[in-house]
């Protein structure tokens, strides 16, 4: 097929907008997907995605779509993923493409993502169509939120699709006006390959596979390739495209969207924005944009079951094949045994892995509260970097500790810049500036510690804002803060995998908010057991937990046996699900505890 | 050959006039169509069933067994009566709204020697809450009129952890209880079934600290009254212990009549599945929950720890051909250090910690039975 005749393009929407129903219904339009034979919402391949409404595999599907003017048109149909961690590579998948279908629901108008989404697309230079759906909604507003995108993003909508993705009503315009309105592909055949690599994924039979869209020259079987980063060098052996199964093709072409297999062995070879050329004939400029993700945020993991710990491992080498991002070493901790440390791209990126890991490799996870890298530097001159607060140095060997900062850009409406200014401050925020970008719309600017943004940042956010503000940020280097370890002593015994690193002046209002915390979520036991939150010894603060005094089935006859004695399995279930530590029994949320403590700060 | 001999027999009557709203056994409100068609079912089971001679105790629970006519009690106690011969302990529940004199004189008559008075509460506000019809009163009466014709073994049950009940409240009503002389009572703490009323309304009982302050208070005002705890809910005087309930938490076998009702064999314990309308249709269905050994040393331990004098350790050996302490070695050293149990020559008991965590400590023996 000509450049002429191809289309690529994402779908962006804030979540529930309907953007996976929208691109079903395209799929079924183009019969590229036979009335529903595949699952609801065929882009987000795994479980978990569909589950949580959020997609963090990318995947490209191509269609061929017979247009109002005779013609036959090639889509590539690129999805992309929703969430803060993953900005980086939501922009690499628009950088795929030359277009992108905005979906907007008539029911709640322009969300903060709606926005996020949206600038992120303008900043690839791609030609936004927006589309009005779920018109068939009985409290749609159609007409009002066409007022509200052009007001707020300044996108004209007097040719918006009004659409209900759900009955597939008016999706068939949505599709001419890809035609008309989205460019073609305007690379250059004869020029040596340049293909951006913007997902990749790990095949036990193939290797990585990479997907891939040709800026560039093109790519065929047999290619000797080179990934311009990563300086990894390949032989092609397999290229396709999905529809959405794969389809092999001899070459992929300029403009085009596919996929392709090299034998690649680890997909740190493969990274999401990097360059395939050709080795041969290399290109002489790599296309822009490409960024190594590096882990920001770092938490242990322990099988609650000690015997488990293989099995970890195996689960989590398997995981790490499709995830280049994710890294992970052994770890010992005395409360909790062995286990690992991982390191994490977000919050987000390391819920899912967990989740993954409890559900898909039947895994029974303990997790200690995430951490950032710090630096410490030592009276002897030399520097370590601590993503363990286990292993924090002692005070009188440290010279000075530096932490991770951020540049954090939160963009919100009028009415809540009050709440989310307060919360910034209340996270060692520095204001550094506000930008009004519209009427109503603001991006809020600040320096902010990353140790406090992995906290619950994002939770405070959301409901500070009401949803209606999105935040992205991006490490700006380290600095030195006054900051200390704090122990948790239960039964004066320091649980190792509960100690953290925080700022002194907030050390006693987390301290007591922490073991306040913790009296709650551990069970009262046969005795009383003091939880104390100490600094080099010092004990800050302190609560108990009293012992426990009654816990005994008031009646059991001979017909209630059954009944009786599964009570009390279920008691030792709940027993299994929680770990000795010396001689007190902890419930796993207990290690995360310290993440939540601000619920108390809030009461 | 004396072996597989049954001491008791249980019968459940599933009619009550009212529902407690804290109730979630087999019942249903009386209806006399139903309560016949029941009782030619339960017949129907007597007879096709082979029963020992030599019983010790009958049980007649519910449900409210009072809830049924005059002639439908004399019914139920006359299909009873052929295995009533070497019976020492006889007992029915009856509460005050559906016992007349002439249902006294029936039980009377067919050697009903024991009776269970649910008298829960003497607040009229909490007996509202509970839904029962009742007053303190009218169990006082009732106590006197069994007094009077000569019936003195009866059971009080009195209820706490009630929502709203304070501290005084159960002390007043563990007093007038007291004060009605019986020779047993039960005291049950609140436990919210999920299928009964309450548990449907989301209703919780108090804290953990106010009961167990009840608990204490319960155990030490009816020993300094002279009534001996002898199980973790169940308090006797002058030896008055119930017989039958003793005999279930010995872990001897048992038959259960009705619907509603369990058993216990040789082979393991059964129930009676399904609706009233099913066992009306099929009375002898029953479904059987077989038992390793394991299981059935493991529940004898879970029963026989509620009594306070705890498990012969010869009877269990003499059952199961096992020590106590070898089948359970880790268990029972660590909590007699930790002081939940106690072990002597013969018995192994709980402490009065270990009392109150029961639950704990049947976990910890669950662990090592690895069940």
């Amino acid at each position: 097929m000509d450049q002429n005749h191809i289309r690529n393009f994402c779908i962006i929407a804030h979540i529930d907008h309907g953007k996976s129903t929208l691109a079903d219904r395209i799929l079924e339009l183009t019969e590229t997907v036979k009335e529903r034979d595949m699952k609801a919402q065929l882009l987000d391949e795994m479980d978990l995605e569909r589950e949580r409404g959020i997609t963090i595999k990318l995947n490209a599907v191509q269609l061929s779509y017979h247009a109002d003017d005779g013609e036959e048109y090639l889509f590539n149909l690129i999805d992309t993923p929703g969430h803060v961690d993953v900005t980086y590579e939501v922009s690499r998948s628009l950088a795929a493409c030359e277009g992108a279908v905005l979906v907007v629901d008539a029911t709640q108008g322009v969300q903060a993502q709606t926005l996020a989404n949206t600038y992120l697309a303008l900043d690839n230079d791609l030609e936004i169509i927006p589309v009005i759906n779920k018109i068939d909604m009985n409290n749609a507003m159609p007409d009002e939120v066409k007022n509200e995108i052009e007001n707020i993003i300044g996108l004209d909508c007097s040719e918006a699709p009004m659409i209900s993705a759900r009955t597939g009503q008016n999706v068939k315009e949505v599709l001419e006006q890809i035609v008309h309105k989205i460019p073609a592909p305007h690379g250059d055949p004869s020029k040596p390959l340049k293909a951006l690599v913007f997902d990749s994924f790990y095949d036990s039979y193939r290797g990585v596979i990479a997907l891939i869209r040709i800026m560039d020259g093109s790519l065929s079987v047999g290619d000797k390739i080179r990934f311009m980063a990563t300086g990894a060098e390949y032989e092609v052996t397999e290229a396709g495209i999905r529809n959405p199964k794969e389809v092999p093709v001899r070459t992929l072409g300029c403009g085009d969207v596919g996929w392709f297999a090299a034998s690649i062995k680890s997909i740190q070879d493969v990274r999401v924005g990097d360059t395939v050329t050709n080795a041969q004939q290399p290109a002489e400029e790599p296309l822009e944009g490409y960024r190594k993700m590096n882990p920001m945020v770092y938490c242990g993991l322990y099988p609650s079951d000690a015997a488990k710990y293989e099995d970890l491992h195996e689960a989590l080498d398997k995981l790490k094949l499709n995830d280049a991002s994710l890294q992970y070493e052994p770890e010992t901790s005395q409360a909790l045994g062995f286990g690992f440390r991982c390191g994490f791209l977000g919050l987000l990126h390391m819920d899912v892995v967990q989740e993954r890991l409890e559900r898909e490799y039947d895994l029974d996870l303990i997790c200690t509260a995430p951490s950032v890298i710090y630096h410490v530097y030592l009276t002897d001159g030399s520097m370590q970097e601590i993503d363990n607060p286990a292993k924090m140095p002692e005070a009188s060997r440290i010279e000075r500790v530096e932490e991770p900062y951020v540049k954090a850009e939160i963009m919100t409406s009028d009415a809540y810049i009050g709440p989310v200014m307060e919360l910034c401050q209340s996270k060692r925020g520095i204001y550094i500036g506000m930008d009004v970008i519209d009427t109503g719309r603001n991006i809020l600017t600040y320096e902010l510690p990353l140790s406090e943004i992995i906290y619950d940042f994002f939770d405070r956010l959301k409901s500070c804002s009401k949803g209606y503000a999105s935040l992205d940020y991006e490490l700006i280097g380290y600095r030195k803060e006054d900051l200390v370890k704090m122990d948790i002593l239960l039964n004066v015994e320091t649980v190792d995998a509960l100690s953290v690193i925080i700022h002194r002046t907030e050390a006693y209002q987390r301290g007591s908010g922490i073991t306040i915390r913790l009296k709650e979520l551990i069970p009262r036991q046969q005795f009383e057991i003091p939880v104390q939150a100490a600094i080099g010894g010092k004990v800050i603060a302190r609560t108990n937990i009293k012992s426990l005094r009654k816990n005994v089935l008031a009646k059991c006859y001979g017909g209630d046996i059954s009944r009786k004695r599964k009570l009390l399995e279920k008691q030792k279930e709940g027993k299994k699900r929680m770990k000795a530590v010396g001689s007190v029994v902890i419930p796993q949320e207990a290690f995360m505890s310290v993440l939540s403590m601000d619920d108390n700060d809030r009461r | 050959m004396t072996a597989a001999r049954n001491p008791s027999l249980y019968v459940h009557v599933p009619f009550c006039a009212s529902v407690c709203f804290y109730c979630d056994f087999f019942r249903q409100v009386y209806q006399k169509e139903t309560a016949d068609a029941w009782l030619d079912a339960l017949e129907y089971e007597l007879l096709h069933t082979e029963i020992n001679d030599g019983l010790e105790t009958i049980y007649i629970g519910g449900g409210t067994p009072s809830s049924l006519s005059e002639s439908q009690l004399d019914r139920l106690l006359s299909l009873l009566d052929p295995y009533k011969i070497a019976i020492s302990e006889y007992t029915v529940e009856v509460n005050p709204e559906t016992l007349t004199q002439d249902k006294i004189d029936t039980l009377l008559m067919h050697g009903v020697n024991r009776v269970s008075i649910g008298l829960q509460s003497h607040d009229a506000a909490l007996l509202k809450m509970m839904n029962r019809h009742h007053s303190f009163e009218d169990v006082s009466r009732l106590v006197n009129q069994f007094f009077a014709c000569g019936l003195s073994n009866i059971s009080l049950d009195l209820m706490y952890s009630l929502p709203n009940q304070t501290m005084e409240s159960l002390q007043r009503s563990t007093e007038l209880a007291v004060s009605l002389n019986p020779a047993h009572l039960s005291l049950y703490s609140l436990t919210i079934e999920e299928n009964s009323v309450f548990g449907k309304q989301g209703v919780r009982p108090l804290d953990e600290d106010t009961e167990a302050d009840m608990y204490e208070w319960i155990c030490s005002y009816l020993s300094k009254h002279g009534y001996d705890h002898y199980e973790i809910s169940n308090f006797a005087r002058d030896g008055k212990e119930s017989v039958h309930n003793t005999r279930i938490w010995e872990y001897e076998d048992f038959y259960g009549f009705g619907c509603g009702a369990s058993g216990k064999d040789e082979k393991g314990r059964y129930d009676h599945p399904g609706t009233l309308k099913q066992y009306l249709k099929d009375p002898g269905a029953r479904s059987y929950i077989y038992l390793t050994k394991e299981e059935r040393m493991y529940e004898s331990v879970m029963m026989g720890l509620r009594l306070s004098r705890g498990i012969s350790r010869s009877r269990f050996e003499k059952r199961y051909g096992n020590d106590l302490t070898d089948v359970y070695p880790e268990t029972i050293h660590s909590l007699c250090k930790e002081g939940m149990l106690i072990l002597t020559e013969d018995r192994l008991s709980c402490s009065t910690h270990g009392f109150e965590l029961l639950n704990n400590v049947l976990v910890r023996f669950m662990e090592e039975a690895e069940l």
